[in-house]
């Protein structure tokens, strides 16, 4: 079971997403794999609060890049949140070697690992593609790269969550135009 | 007409094209008004009008009234709606969501954001489905409001 769940800034995506993995592994150990590097008092602060909220039944594996990694360290079956792919694309362009074509090549073996083996991975995300953007390429290049794992995640994931205030929106389950 | 709205590089093209295959797409010209598009109409195939965004940015610093633009585009959506009705072909617009973040510092910019979200009010006011379009998925609005 794959779930993505995106919305705005401080729009409760990550709360969703943690009920969402409680529900989905019952008693189970539960993962967390965080992406964020803390380099910063205002980072910590934002990890720490995050940490306070999950409570202690959770396991958490550390990966700026190698979500592959941190997967494959979860056993068969068990329900891991994946927080969050906007921090994880922007140490894919700025902090690693990789090419797009590469991360979107490692975020699509990571979820179908996590398909294979039965977990249920819950993915968060950033919607910030329905701003005025700033009229410079690098800007356009991050967005366009951000909105290329999103497609990848919206057609694997068996469910796609908005959150607005709080509120999950379901749009995978929605009937298509004919 | 339908009308297809969703943020940038949220599948919008990728929406239209797999539902409208046979249709002609109509890129706005900076400086031509709307009911220009109508040029694009040909007996029974779809007409699929996108870069509106473009459109308006192109000519903000030529527009002086911006009511005055607004009356001119509801007044062609009407005219563009017709004309695909007389030639039996269906009448797609694409609209940008822009208006999710913070408000610009540069006053025309700010501007652009208000004459695309009216644009796409006025448009969606005319449309007979509206469709969300959000990471590759698509949604209809029921837009009873």
């Amino acid at each position: 079971m794959i779930v993505f769940v995106s919305g705005g800034a401080r729009s409760g995506k990550s709360d969703v997403a943690e009920q969402c993995v409680k529900r989905l592994s019952a008693d189970k150990p539960r993962y967390y794999i965080a992406t964020a590097s803390v380099y910063d008092g205002e980072m910590a602060e934002r990890v720490a609060r995050h940490q306070a909220s999950r409570g202690a039944q959770w396991q958490t594996l550390e990966a700026p890049l190698a979500i592959d990694q941190a997967v494959a360290q979860v056993p068969d079956g068990h329900g891991t949140l994946l927080d969050c792919l906007t921090l994880w694309a922007s140490q894919v362009l700025y902090a690693s070697e990789l090419s797009e074509e590469a991360g979107t090549a490692l975020l699509a073996s990571t979820l179908h690992d996590a398909r294979v083996r039965g977990l249920s991975l819950v993915v968060v995300s950033n919607d910030i593609n329905e701003d005025l953007l700033p009229d410079n390429a690098e800007t356009w290049r991050y967005v366009a790269f951000l909105q290329r794992l999103h497609y990848l995640l919206a057609a694997e994931a068996d469910s796609v969550l908005e959150v607005v205030a709080g509120c999950a929106i379901e749009w995978k389950l929605v009937k298509e135009p004919q | 007409m339908q009308l297809f709205i969703g943020g940038a590089r949220a599948g919008k093209h990728d929406a239209v094209a797999a539902r409208f295959p046979q249709a002609t797409w109509w890129r706005l010209t900076p400086g031509q008004r709307l009911i220009s598009a109508a040029d694009g109409l040909v007996g029974g195939t779809p007409l699929v009008v996108d870069g509106v965004f473009d459109w308006l940015a192109a000519s903000i610093d030529q527009l002086q009234d911006d009511d005055e633009a607004r009356r001119q585009w509801q007044d062609d959506l009407q005219r563009l709606t017709h004309a695909a009705q007389t030639n039996d072909a269906a009448l797609v617009i694409i609209v940008n969501e822009i208006g999710r973040g913070i408000v610009p510092m540069e006053r025309n910019e700010r501007r652009l954001r208000d004459l695309n979200g009216w644009f796409s009010q006025d448009a969606a006011a005319q449309a007979e489905q509206v469709w969300y379009v959000r990471h590759g998925l698509v949604m209809a609005l029921d837009g009873q409001n």
